[in-house]
């Protein structure tokens, strides 16, 4: 059972990751992005490119891929979101959904990708090493996940709470018209929010990849269950997408504990348990009646 | 229509196998498109599900047809009914799951459901698991077996079938319905229109299709997959509909046309072809949101359909104003109170109207009379309190059932059907009591003639005038003969003319036996026109009585100037 509960836990950090991406991309575009899964599986590749191509440990690729990760926002922000968003929101969430298929489809192209998931190394000593504190092992690279999922969530709140710039972006989210009028430039504001919020993803896609692995076709997957994970804890509240992620992941994990449900079963069965919370209370955990409306 | 006969023949003359494959899956996923064009472009929903409903659809054709042990006429015909009735009934229930999300939550409560019928197709043991139902059979007439050449005319038949059917669908009283929601779903639903009704239908109708799609698929292949129904179909369905056109039956068979020799064309290039797929969404919403179809129609057809639109219809006599059944008082409010969260927007008001008269409601802004109004038409749940209409409780009603009885109501910010011409708005109004497009038409024609506003027929409602939508609106409202009518600040940015014709309509609808129901500001029409004013602050009914004593009460001289009494 608490076995069970780590390896949530662990699961959990990367969909908490996915979930605070989707609520950055939400406030600064209004639109979900259906491609922050794909973003997670591209950015823990592009860190393996930099641990079989450069050489390096784990802990460089993961700034590396993060920093790649930054760019590419910028770019999607640029060269797909921009543009469409003159289309109105449908025009602007289809296209979301035209980068997944470029990016689940694409990434298999890249020469040393691949379609097959890939074993990234350990941030340090072996992936299977582990502590056994009272009969529960917990692997050395849990609490990795943890640890990063922690220092980023600090890393953003220093950025979106103490720093002028982190303001000026949250201002520009909450009311494009009046942060223009006090000069903030709104147009560079929405770049830096999705740049930001890839590389939120990349770091997530390489933080995970020790245990989860990179690469493969579950990035639809993980962007559901972020999604999912950010309306549990209330699309509002970027504490509540953190939570939320926890929680699936760790649901998904008990289910999966469950005797009878085989490996395969376990996503159905969180998707159904989850429409099923959303239709019985629409709020998400955290969060007030208001927030529902679209 | 013409689009779909000239693809058909267009393939089938070149009389090539894979040519006439290609054709055959362009139809498959044609039919597919429509359901989707229709419930994405009509009527404002999204789906990136559609898969899932495909998928119920090929997997009910694929195990019924392996073992059940029928002759060949009566097999392929039952297993594809259990398929089109599976995937209606996972429509009903997705249907009903969207009536409580919108925008992005359905996004991805589709996707939820595509996820979760393909991880049940892929566990399910009767259903193959991950290898899938392999040797389906194919479907078998007599000596005619549907394969191969034949297959292409086969899935063509019932794609030509559905698009009859889309159009016919979407030509009558359901694609009124269906363009009013789409414009605005609450001021339909006010008009009488049963809003989650038709929305469920139009889940039902694109998965039913999808089913229907997956059906023909399944006999055509002879074999299916998990992973031919998973997400990817989903995307490449959306696809077909973004790239042909939302919301156009020749939109989405042209979309399908072009994805489906693609597919078959560029076998060879996996991934890079649905890479090529996801470039063209973008590139299409970006360059030409309407779609292909819409870009071919905007550069040929506009200008002569409009002027069809416009053709003389005689007026008709307009029928007798009904005025209700019974003796009882035609609107009767009972210690009504409405909260949000902590503030009271109205607080315990009970007041009585009398049939024929024109009552005002009048109060600061913020006193909650437009809170009361949604209360009186069913928008939105009361806290406490009872709402009863010519003897029939409301209270809790939906605006659409509370609308039949014979209410009608504007908004204080005239919510008109932007994208509809003036007179299908008002055709609109008159949904209820007209069930023939040609009833609507002219009852809509003879409301505006009633009014003075037959000029404005043809117009888009988003390009009218301000002081014309305040009347456009009125007259979608008495479109359907209200004997009581609820009027929410009509003379808010009206100049003295407008006013003074406003005035006039007003009057002239009391005379003709109509309850009505007034917010106003404009202290000089209220007074002038009003038989009773009724006064809220702050919630609470502080005044009540005829203009004239209530124009002299000190309580509701504070209330508007702020001493204190």
């Amino acid at each position: 059972m608490l076995q069970l509960l780590v390896a949530g836990l662990t699961v959990g950090s990367g969909y908490a990751l996915v979930a605070l991406g989707i609520h950055i991309v939400l406030r600064a575009t209004r639109i979900i992005n259906f491609a922050q899964g794909e973003f997670t599986i591209v950015g823990g590749l592009v860190a393996l490119t930099f641990v079989q191509v450069l050489h390096v440990n784990t802990w460089i690729a993961l700034i590396g891929a993060t920093l790649v990760g930054f760019g590419l926002g910028l770019a999607f922000e640029r060269f797909v979101l921009r543009p469409a968003a003159r289309s109105g929101d449908w025009a602007l969430t289809t296209a979301t959904i035209g980068m997944v298929s470029i990016l689940l489809y694409g990434h298999a192209l890249v020469p040393g990708w691949g379609s097959l998931p890939q074993p990234l190394p350990a941030f340090s000593g072996d992936v299977s090493d582990a502590l056994n504190l009272g009969g529960v092992s917990i692997q050395i690279q849990s609490m990795w996940v943890v640890a990063l999922l922690l220092l980023a969530l600090a890393v953003l709140y220093v950025f979106f709470d103490r720093t002028y710039y982190g303001k000026a972006i949250r201002a520009a989210a909450n009311n494009p018209a009046g942060a223009r009028l006090i000069g903030i430039d709104v147009t560079n504001a929405r770049a830096v929010s999705v740049g930001l919020a890839i590389a939120l993803a990349a770091y997530g896609g390489t933080i995970i990849g020790p245990i989860t692995l990179v690469g493969g076709a579950g990035g639809v997957a993980i962007a559901i269950k972020g999604f999912v994970a950010a309306i549990v804890g209330g699309l509002e509240s970027p504490a509540g997408c953190v939570l939320g992620g926890l929680l699936v992941g760790v649901i998904e994990k008990l289910i999966q504990g469950l005797p009878g449900v085989s490996y395969g079963l376990s996503d159905p069965i969180v998707y159904a348990l989850l429409l099923l919370g959303l239709l019985i209370r629409p709020q998400g955990l955290i969060g007030t009646r208001g927030a529902v409306r679209d | 229509m013409f689009a779909a006969i000239v693809i058909a023949f267009g393939i089938a003359a070149a009389g090539n196998p894979s040519i006439a494959q290609a054709g055959t899956y362009a139809a498959i996923y044609g039919i597919a498109a429509m359901g989707l064009s229709l419930l994405m472009g009509n009527v404002n929903q999204i789906s990136i599900g559609q898969a899932g409903f495909f998928g119920l659809g090929a997997y009910a054709v694929a195990y019924a047809t392996t073992t059940w042990t029928l002759p060949g006429w009566l097999l392929w015909p039952l297993a594809a009914a259990l398929g089109v009735a599976a995937a209606a009934l996972a429509g009903i229930a997705v249907g009903f799951i969207a009536l409580r999300f919108r925008g992005h939550f359905l996004a991805v409560a589709t996707l939820a459901f595509g996820l979760i019928c393909v991880g049940v197709f892929h566990e399910a043991a009767p259903l193959g698991g991950a290898i899938g139902i392999q040797d389906v059979p194919y479907p078998q007439f007599g000596a005619l077996t549907i394969s191969g050449y034949p297959a292409y005319w086969f899935a063509w038949a019932f794609a030509g079938l559905v698009a009859l059917a889309s159009i016919n669908l979407l030509r009558g009283r359901t694609g009124r319905a269906f363009e009013a929601i789409r414009n605005d779903e609450l001021a339909a639903d006010v008009l009488g229109i049963p809003t989650r009704r038709y929305k469920i239908l139009a889940f039902t109708y694109a998965g039913a299709l999808a089913g229907l799609a997956g059906a023909i698929y399944a006999s055509f292949l002879g074999i299916v997959v998990p992973d031919a129904v998973g997400v990817p179909l989903s995307i490449t369905l959306l696809l077909m509909v973004v790239l042909g056109g939302n919301g156009s039956v020749s939109g989405a068979l042209i979309g399908a046309a072009i994805l489906g020799v693609i597919d078959i064309s560029g076998h060879q290039f996996e991934n890079s072809r649905e890479v090529a797929y996801g470039v063209l969404v973008i590139v299409v919403v970006i360059v030409a949101p309407g779609g292909l179809f819409g870009l071919l129609r905007s550069r040929v057809a506009r200008a002569p359909a409009a002027a069809a639109e416009r053709a003389p219809v005689p007026a008709r006599p307009r029928p007798p104003v009904p005025t209700g059944h019974n003796d009882a008082a035609p609107l009767a409010v009972t210690c009504v109170t409405k909260r949000f969260g902590g503030l009271v927007a109205v607080n315990d008001v009970s007041f009585t109207l009398e049939r024929g008269t024109l009552t005002s409601l009048i109060g600061p802004n913020g006193a909650g009379k437009t809170t009361l109004f949604n209360a009186i038409s069913g928008v939105g749940a009361l806290t406490a309190g009872r709402i009863v209409i010519a003897g029939t409780d409301v209270t809790g009603l939906q605006p659409h059932r509370i609308a039949a009885l014979g209410v009608g109501r504007t908004f204080q910010n005239a919510r008109l059907f932007g994208e509809m011409t003036v007179l299908e708005n008002v055709m609109a109004g008159s949904f209820r009591l007209e069930r023939t497009t040609r009833g609507a038409t002219e009852r809509a024609h003879a409301t505006l003639a009633r009014l003075g506003l037959e000029h404005l027929a043809g117009t888009l409602a988003r390009d009218l005038a301000f002081g014309d939508r305040r009347r456009v609106e009125l007259a979608r409202a008495i479109a359907a003969d209200p004997w009581m009518l609820l009027v929410d600040e009509p003379a808010a940015g009206l100049n003295a003319s407008e006013r003074a014709t406003l005035q006039r309509d007003l009057l002239a609808l009391r005379d003709d036996g109509v309850t009505l129901l007034l917010i106003e500001h404009d202290m000089r029409l209220v007074m002038a026109i009003s038989q009773r004013v009724l006064v809220l602050k702050f919630g609470a009914l502080i005044a009540d009585g005829p203009p004239d004593a209530v124009r002299d009460d000190p309580a509701v001289i504070a209330a508007y100037l702020g001493t204190s009494v």
